[in-house]
């Protein structure tokens, strides 16, 4: 028998039967479907998750102090003095340092408790955010450390609604402030905390609040993050006196914390999921796989005077053998199919209505998740095929004609 | 038909087609042995048309399947062309099945949703030298000799026992065996069915084909040229047969 014949009879006999057919593979349909499914909306979930913090700048870095939580650690430990040297590294540009001011925001008789954001002018690009109307904050707003404000997209239009917030005062603390730009909406969920803040320049922040710390620092690297890490550690040790040849950062006071860092731990904890989910979506197949078994059990012992019939016109046990591994694989390949075109359609009609609420969600099909299914339906196949298989390759001739 | 007398005398002259030496079988189920076939001697020549007759139960196609390849003997000896046939593998078997020997049964085993073409070709599948181009050339020949060639693509469940029959026979044929076995092949038919069946393989035999009948009726064996007694298992009379019947003169009584 060639390779033809074998093809031939294999979907003449899976034709033949067609509504038990499209039943047994039914369970592979929903088994490939769910496999799918769950790897391309986990692709989906990721890329979504990486494009966000991708969209503030790859080359982004905040050096954090470290928290109470650890021993010696201090919020307070990251000084003006700190982001004046860390600011004359070469590896790194447009340093911002930021002091969160912890006071209250007044408009009238509206009163809120946005985050309010001292900071150099350099934060809007850094966090790539967009002006809706009126300018940015800028280098005279900084000199003369002005009262002039910025606000984000949700809390500007939480206090003016639809007035024309651009010279409108509001008091935050005890002074009072013009309102001299709004920003754009950040446009997804993931980042709708940026939609909230309110930004003043830093030397009005300072002056205000009297503190010779910063709450944070975030900056650009040139070139690899790796080396500006490296750098800002060494000059923080050795400014804060840390003597940690061993580089253990429980030590440390601070954190320096790329974007690429995140994305990374991000990257793996969903990839993690997304097997996790895919396995758990593999099982069906398998439930499915033994499906196929039984109805492939049941069709020969159907077939036995066929295949008793066979075997006298000079079928070796390994032509039949072939010949019903070959049916068990077309009914899996057939429901791995079928199965792929619905799990991948519903995961585009998931990834539309995410796109509705989260914005910005890619459909991301990936070409892992078309290979897994046709292996994983291969090997059920295969796996669930080969015991009805063997047994009808090695039915006795006589007794196989003789079944009734 | 002169082919018959070219190509007997040859092989008569020396190897046997068959040769049986103290044949026996005996099956075993579950350790309960039940012995079926006792020291059969038996010699087949090419082109012989010999029926193998007894009653129920005797060991007829018990020894037919053992002579076809299908089963093997408890003990004794068989040379198929001369050579032991002891020791071969399945495979061996097989491949032998698909190019040396046929059958034709008496329940038919056509496939019910396949045409009679479809059912000729089957055993060119597994022919290991018949290019597959060839294959439809062949069926139909095979289907034409058996007079079937209207019915060539009829599906097997529209046609007559008799039909069915002879589509077995073309089946048979279409591999150009050494030798057809055919067990009880008119068993499931009405007499004037088996009669055509029987003249179509009158005419195989006229054509130098060798066949082995398989039957429990006198007046089925009496086709053939050669009768084979068997009873409880053994040979109890081989002889030529005497008054020899032809389906020609029968045909045309009704
Ligand atoms: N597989 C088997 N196991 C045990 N006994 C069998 C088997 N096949 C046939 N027999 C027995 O062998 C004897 C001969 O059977 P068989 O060759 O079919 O006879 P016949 O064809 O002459 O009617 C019968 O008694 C039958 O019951
Ligand atoms: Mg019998």
């Amino acid at each position: 028998m060639n390779t033809k014949d074998i093809i031939q009879s294999a979907t003449k006999s899976i034709s033949s039967n067609a509504k038990r057919t499209s039943l047994t593979i039914l369970g592979i349909v929903i088994g490939v479907a769910s496999v799918v499914l769950m790897i391309s909306t986990g692709k989906s979930f990721q890329g979504y998750i990486l494009d966000q913090i991708n969209s503030f700048g790859s080359n982004t870095m905040d050096v954090i102090p470290k928290g109470f939580e650890k021993f010696g650690g201090n919020l307070e430990s990251l000084t003006i003095e700190d982001y004046e040297r860390i600011k004359r590294l070469s590896s790194v540009e447009r340093v911002v340092p930021v002091i969160i001011v912890n006071r209250s925001v007044h408009y009238g008789r509206e009163d809120m408790t946005p985050m309010v954001f001292g900071a150099t002018s350099d934060i809007f690009g850094n966090y790539g955010m967009k002006l809706a109307s009126g300018r940015l904050l800028d280098e005279s707003d900084e000199r003369g450390a002005q009262r002039s404000v910025v606000a984000a997209y949700q809390t500007a239009l939480d206090l003016f609604g639809n007035r024309d917030p651009i010279g409108q005062r509001i008091v935050i603390g005890e002074e009072s402030f013009t309102v001299v730009g709004t920003l754009k909406s950040a446009g997804s969920l993931l980042l709708s905390d940026l939609d909230k803040p309110v930004f003043i320049p830093f030397a009005t922040a300072r002056s205000m609040t009297g503190q010779r710390h910063v709450s944070y620092i975030t900056l650009k690297t040139v070139g690899d993050s790796d080396i500006a890490k490296r750098d800002i550690t060494e000059l923080l040790r050795t400014r804060h006196r840390i003597d940690n040849s061993q580089d253990d950062p429980d030590l440390d006071d601070f954190i320096a914390r790329s974007a690429e860092q995140v994305t990374s731990i991000i990257s793996s904890v969903t990839l993690g999921l997304t097997v996790f989910l895919a396995l758990i979506a593999g099982i069906s197949l398998l439930v499915g796989g033994i499906g196929i078994m039984n109805i492939m059990l049941v069709t020969v012992s159907e077939r036995t005077q066929e295949i008793g019939l066979r075997k006298a016109l000079g079928a070796r046990p390994r032509d039949i053998l072939i010949q019903f591994l070959t049916e068990a694989l077309a009914l899996t390949c057939g429901g791995a199919l079928v199965g792929l075109v619905l799990g991948a359609g519903t995961g585009w009609i998931l990834s539309r209505i995410a796109d509705r609420i989260l914005g910005e969600f890619h459909f991301i099909l990936s070409p892992f998740a078309l290979v897994a299914a046709i292996c994983m339906a291969v090997g059920t196949g295969l796996l669930f095929g080969v015991y009805p298989a063997s047994k009808a390759a090695r039915l006795d001739p006589i007794e196989a004609l003789r079944y009734e | 038909m002169p082919s018959a007398h070219t190509k007997s005398p040859r092989a008569a002259s020396r190897t046997p087609l068959i040769e049986v030496t103290k044949l026996s079988k005996v099956y075993v189920n579950d350790a309960v042995e039940t012995p079926v076939l006792f020291d059969i001697d038996l010699r087949v020549q090419s082109g012989e048309f010999m029926a193998i007759m007894g009653p129920s139960g005797s060991g007829k196609s018990t020894l037919m399947h053992i002579l076809g390849f299908l089963d093997r003997p408890t003990h004794g000896k068989y040379r198929f062309l001369g050579k032991d046939t002891a020791g071969r593998t399945d495979d061996e078997l097989a491949i032998i099945r698909a190019t040396k020997v046929s059958f034709v049964f008496q329940a038919f085993h056509l496939l019910p949703r396949a045409t009679v073409l479809e059912n000729v070709m089957l055993p060119l599948l597994y022919h290991p030298t018949i290019p597959s181009a060839e294959r439809q050339h062949r069926a139909q020949a095979a289907i034409n000799a058996v007079g079937l060639f209207e019915r060539t693509n009829f599906l097997t469940s529209q046609l007559s026992g008799g039909q069915k029959q002879r589509t077995a026979i073309a089946r048979s044929l279409v591999t150009e065996p050494q030798v057809i076995f055919a067990d009880e092949p008119t068993g499931n038919l009405d007499s004037v069915s088996g009669i055509q069946v029987m003249g179509a393989l009158e005419k195989l035999h006229a054509s130098g084909h060798t066949i082995i009948l398989v039957t429990h009726e006198r007046s089925t064996a009496e086709f053939a040229d050669r009768i084979v007694h068997i009873l409880d298992g053994r040979i109890a009379s081989d002889s030529r047969s005497h008054s020899r019947r032809s389906s020609s003169g029968l045909t045309s009584l009704k």
